[in-house]
């Protein structure tokens, strides 16, 4: 065959096919690629440079325990202990995902191998818009049409973890849902043929090979949406209420390191503005220890 | 001109106004706090210094002028649906340290009460805290922040147990067909009128500071603030109660 004999002797490079300008061309186009990839290496790297710069006198000055484990944020009285709102960033979070990993997996199950063709063109998309939705809109609905009933059941105002959970898990069902199903459909459909051929029904399928198959990449999908709910401010702010307290109660106003950041930030000066610049390298952090912990996932598939 | 952050928004509305219907003057204004703006006064680094506090007796034997420009009053408020029309001073104080936790404590229902304070960047909080809690007591870390006085407004007026505070200017249904509840204060209706007599507790007046003689630009714009034009716009809009308030029938 004149290809593969053509193929082979490009490889072997005796035999130049393109001329000059097609590979001036196509070594623009590579270095064009790889500035790209720089920018974003480079943006990290000057964020967290920038923000580690900016901070660092929060950590000589008032002390890391002190700021770490420092148990009353109240900057007028200039005491900077961020204990509560770590707590509040944990406890918004991991409730968030209690709620919405369930819905998203469950999701995902039934997009991959319950669905037809016909509702998975419906049922997907809507998934996927829910992602495109601002996080501002979110944060409305939940003011206007959760905290009421959150309040109601509560006898407080509504606004708290619970208002920001059920938000939240909403919002982290797209990145939940997406990934898991990608790792669901990975797997050969040789392995639940195989399964059927035994005799199991679609449940038993599901339950018992498929999602188990699917553990390590559904585990992933978790952390991210980990990531996106312990990043996420203007819906929060908008419904833990912005009390730097520990948690009392599931309808007990409560801050996080999101919020606090973003109600602060316009008027604080001095120490008050190194600690905010310290929160976000701690927030940096966490996001940074979720990513590296995907990673260590993923190589156990591997 | 320099002073106060409270009438910050006054001073530099009046002064784009100003300086619109006197082209080639410039106002120069700037907001470092109302004991900074007397302070140039007094030094004469500024033709005028603002501030939202009274003359300190240190301060009051350099013969300033003292030109009030508008009255800034704080309402209480609660849920239309609250049987509570009124509290004293310090129960409120009590109410927001965090000592007294119940409606039924100040005679109303037996109700859990759920504050609602502001923001560290508000000036009305900044005045709360000055009138209402004094220097030695703290705002009840359990209160939910709310970072503007609309927000606070909609919460109140939608949730039975709250209680918040907003300028007197916001209280009545502006922009919003919520209603919400103004609580007399040791007896006191909050209002313009009461907010312009000092009646009512919970206020303050903002003030203008000159030496004894102004330069022919300073008093105009002066004379500019107190006009109509800026009183019952600006001033207004602000939230604050103008001072032909006082006096008025």
């Amino acid at each position: 065959m004149s290809t593969t004999d053509t193929s082979s002797s490009v490889a072997r490079g005796t035999l130049r096919l393109v001329s000059r300008e097609t590979q001036v061309k196509e070594w623009l186009l590579a270095s064009v690629f790889f500035a790209c990839a720089f920018v974003a290496v480079l943006a990290v790297a000057l964020i967290f440079a920038f923000v580690g710069w900016k901070a660092w006198p929060i950590f000589s000055e008032v002390g890391i325990s002190e700021f770490l484990f420092g148990r009353v944020w109240a900057s007028s009285e200039e005491l900077y202990g961020i204990l509560p709102l770590i707590q509040g960033s944990f406890v918004v979070t991991l409730g968030a995902l209690v709620i919405g990993t369930p819905l998203a997996v469950g999701t995902a199950v039934f997009l991959s191998e319950i669905a037809s063709p016909g509702v998975r063109a419906v049922v997907r998309p809507a998934v996927e818009l829910l992602a495109g939705i601002p996080s501002v809109v979110y944060g409305f609905f939940g003011v206007v049409v959760v905290r009421p009933i959150v309040g109601d059941l509560t006898g407080g105002i509504g606004f708290g973890p619970l208002t920001a959970w059920v938000i939240l898990a909403i919002m982290i069902v797209p990145t939940i849902a997406a990934l898991s199903e990608d790792a669901l459909r990975s797997i050969p459909m040789g392995i639940r043929e195989a399964s059927y051929a035994m005799g199991a029904t679609t449940w038993q399928t599901i339950r018992k090979v498929v999602v188990p198959a699917a553990k390590i990449g559904i585990i992933d999908a978790i952390i991210l949406g980990m990531g996106r709910a312990i990043g996420e401010t203007m819906a929060v702010l908008m419904l833990v209420g912005n009390a730097p307290q520990f948690f009392a109660g599931i309808g007990q106003p409560i801050s996080t390191l999101t919020s606090q950041i973003v109600m602060d930030m316009g008027y604080s000066t001095g120490t008050h503005r190194t600690a905010l610049f310290g929160m976000a390298a701690i927030l940096f952090l966490i996001s940074m220890g979720l990513v590296l912990t995907v990673r260590l996932v993923s190589r156990l598939r591997d | 001109m320099t002073g106060s952050t409270t009438l910050l928004p006054i001073a530099e509305q009046a002064a784009e106004g100003f300086q619109r219907a006197n082209p080639g003057t410039h106002v120069l204004v700037s907001g470092l706090g109302s004991s900074a703006g007397i302070e140039a006064v007094i030094t004469g680094t500024s033709d005028i210094g603002t501030s939202s506090r009274d003359l300190k007796p240190g301060e009051a034997d350099h013969g300033l002028v003292d030109i009030p420009v508008a009255y800034d009053g704080i309402a209480v408020i609660v849920n239309p649906a609250n049987p509570v029309d009124g509290l004293s001073l310090e129960q409120l104080r009590a109410i927001y340290a965090g000592e007294i936790t119940n409606w039924r404590e100040v005679g109303g229902e037996d109700r859990a009460i759920n504050l609602v304070n502001r923001d560290e960047a508000s000036g009305t909080r900044e005045a709360f805290k000055k009138i209402v809690m004094g220097e030695d007591a703290h705002f009840d870390r359990s209160a939910v922040v709310l970072p503007g006085t609309g927000q606070v407004r909609d919460v109140v007026a939608r949730s039975r147990g709250a209680i918040g505070y907003i300028s007197v200017g916001f209280v009545g249904p502006r922009f919003t067909s919520t209603r919400v509840k103004a609580l007399k204060i040791d007896g006191v209706v909050p209002s313009e009128d009461t907010v312009a007599s000092r009646e009512y507790p919970i206020a303050r007046t903002l003030h203008f500071f000159t030496r004894g003689h102004v330069g022919a630009l300073a008093g105009r714009y002066v004379a500019y603030v107190l006009s109509d034009e800026v009183q019952d716009g600006v001033v207004v809009d602000a939230g604050f109660v103008p001072v032909s308030a006082r006096g008025r029938p």
